[in-house]
């Protein structure tokens, strides 16, 4: 493109323009403007409760119950969160929330790993039907079955034990990790396995020694993805359990009764137990997404 | 059914595609080299943990709809008492059954257009914005979105509460506005207003994320090429935008109704514990059914219900997904 015509340098000078601020169509400065403020906006909409939640959860307590709201705090407080942590049960149901939550995971990278490496690397009769299965029973919504549940672990004794809920919130991760890590498992090359098997490895070196190793980011992100989960819930613990043998969750859900709610606590709660979600969460968004959408961006 | 072995054919020393004819042979020689019992072995621990936590009580739960099982049998160690379809005509002759049903099927439609639709327009919106102000967005959403769901319904009861609520200060703020000490529970219409909010201020960060992730797939010549043969920027959208995230779209609207036809959490949270029949969905209603009123047999039957008409959503679901994976 050669420029010396009027009309290719006032394009020239307006080109800049338009680069600069999007890739799109082009537009003119007021919508630019716009649509800016319009982002700006949808930020501070979004953000606005967790704002408001850290907001309160640092306040005094009389500041809290008045109708005109201060928005910051006046004077900066930790008794809140003191007296969360202090609340009946919380310490116990914290303590409870880690052991099930870590149970459930491990159970579920170990079992879903090697039904994993069985649908990833062999052909076997029936293979397609496991990936049917495990498709289709992540969709099942668990509080369905939770009637069912609760009459069988009630009849094996399991209700109000850590063991009855860890092995349900196996259930509860496994499709999900069995699908992501064959997803991991696949992406290593078949070569590198039959490159060893010539060289003499055994089929257990194999899997010690190459896929293991190479599968180590994907289980780690896998093993996130199932604590996220496992720790959220509340509905079938609070379903199966008592007060004494629940997680943080549902410890959460238990503190809005009696004499009202203490607003305060229940914030500085929140934050404590939605923490370790939200660090995790930010760690591995990329892959939740990629999971749940899995490869449809590509057209 | 063959799409299921494309994705995840060997890479390189199998033709991807395979003749449904061709498959035992070559089973059997593939089966030799990878060690015959070894796939069982490994998928064993996996299918019997769902299939004695998943597939049993589904299996039992269906049966259960058949019979009648509360406290009386619960307590004196009685089997439960079969009552054929008792429980399915109660359901279905049942005023409030279609009640929630229409109401469960309304909130669906409702905070899934409006998830989906404001989705996509924050996604647009993120491509013209200042990346300053793409960032503010995205860190607000990942907030969002990385926030239990219990914890974001607690937050919004705060937020809505009638006496000492940030929202009704802020809108008593208003000339001529009196909403102070206004409860939004007790008109269910507001109530909605409030649950509906939470699920969609909850939702926007995934479709939002995502869509703008499929937007950037959308070739710029592509747009450039329909302004320059006069398209407006409304027929850009429509005509070449959107066809291009289609696949995308189709499957977030999906989980989208999955998920919000399974409303549970923010209804049983905001209404604490024991909603008021304008709040049933069908997710609380069988759960208030069996552990609230003990009727665990009706319960089931309404679950089986639930689940039965969410099938062929999610079979639709996994037909995409299988799709998906053909062209993968």
């Amino acid at each position: 493109m050669v420029a010396t015509t009027p009309q290719t340098a006032v394009r020239k000078r307006r080109r800049p323009q338009r680069e600069s601020d999007t890739p799109t169509v082009g537009r003119s400065r007021a919508a630019t403007v716009a649509a800016n403020t319009f982002g700006v906006l949808f930020a501070i909409v979004m953000f606005f409760p967790v704002y408001w939640v850290i907001n309160t959860s640092f306040k005094p307590a009389p500041e809290i119950l008045q109708f005109e709201p201060t928005f910051f705090p006046s004077t900066f407080t930790l008794d809140n969160f003191k007296s969360a942590f202090n609340a009946p049960f919380f310490q116990q149901n914290l303590i409870n929330g880690v052991l099930i939550t870590c149970g459930a995971v491990l159970g579920a990278l170990v079992v879903g790993f090697l039904a994993a490496l069985a649908i990833a690397r062999f052909r076997f009769y029936g293979r397609k039907a496991i990936i049917l299965v495990v498709l289709s029973v992540q969709m099942v919504p668990f509080i369905a079955i939770l009637i069912p549940l609760f009459l069988m672990l009630q009849g094996a004794n399991l209700t109000n034990s850590l063991i009855g809920v860890t092995l349900v919130y196996i259930v509860l991760i496994l499709p999900y990790t069995v699908w992501t890590l064959r997803g991991f498992i696949q992406a290593i090359p078949r070569e590198l396995d039959e490159a060893a098997l010539i060289d003499g490895a055994s089929r257990f070196q194999v899997f010690w020694k190459i896929i293991l190793p190479l599968t180590g980011p994907g289980l780690v992100a896998t093993s996130v993805y199932g604590f996220i989960q496992a720790w959220n819930e509340f509905i079938i613990i609070n379903t199966l359990n008592d007060q004494a043998n629940q997680n943080l969750m549902a410890w959460l859900l238990q503190n809005q009764t009696s004499r009202g709610t203490f607003w305060g606590p229940l914030m500085a709660g929140s934050i404590l137990t939605a923490l370790p979600v939200v660090i995790f969460f930010l760690i591995v968004q990329r892959n939740i997404a990629t999971g749940l959408t899995a490869g449809a961006v590509k057209g | 059914m063959s799409v299921v072995d494309s994705p995840s054919a060997p890479p390189a020393e199998q033709p991807p595609a395979e003749a449904p004819t061709g498959g035992r042979a070559r089973r059997q020689r593939r089966s030799a080299t990878s060690g015959g019992f070894a796939p069982l072995v490994l998928t064993l621990p996996a299918l019997l943990l769902l299939a004695g936590l998943l597939g049993y009580p589904l299996v039992r739960m269906a049966v259960l709809s058949f019979q009648s099982l509360g406290l009386r049998q619960l307590f004196g160690n009685l089997p439960p008492d079969n009552v054929g379809f008792d429980n399915y005509v109660k359901i279905f002759t049942d005023r409030t059954f279609y009640e929630v049903v229409a109401r469960t099927v309304a909130f669906t439609v409702v905070s899934v257009v409006l998830t989906v639709v404001l989705g996509l327009g924050v996604a647009l919106l993120m491509r013209r914005v200042a990346p300053s102000v793409r960032i503010a967005m995205i860190v607000a959403m990942m907030f969002v979105w990385a926030m239990p769901q219990l914890v974001a319904t607690q937050t919004f009861r705060w937020l809505v509460d009638s006496d000492f609520g940030v929202l009704n200060y802020l809108i008593d703020l208003l000339p001529g506005v009196d909403f102070a000490n206004h409860s939004w529970f007790a008109d269910p219409w507001q109530g909605w207003t409030v649950i509906t909010t939470i699920v969609v201020w909850a939702g926007i960060p995934f479709i939002a994320i995502t869509l703008n992730a499929g937007l950037t797939q959308v070739p710029k010549e592509l747009l450039e090429a329909a302004v320059v043969d006069g398209a407006s920027v409304w027929q850009a959208l429509l005509k070449v935008t959107l066809p291009i995230l289609k696949p995308l779209l189709i499957i977030v609207t999906t989980l989208s109704v999955i998920w919000n036809f399974g409303l549970f959490t923010q209804v049983w949270v905001v209404r604490n514990g024991r909603p008021e029949e304008e709040y049933q969905v069908l997710a609380t209603w069988s759960y208030s059914t069996a552990f609230n009123n003990n009727n665990y047999g009706l319960g089931s039957a309404i679950a089986v219900v639930t689940v039965l008409l969410l099938l062929s959503v999610m079979a639709f679901y996994m037909r995409q997904m299988f799709k998906i994976g053909d062209v993968d």
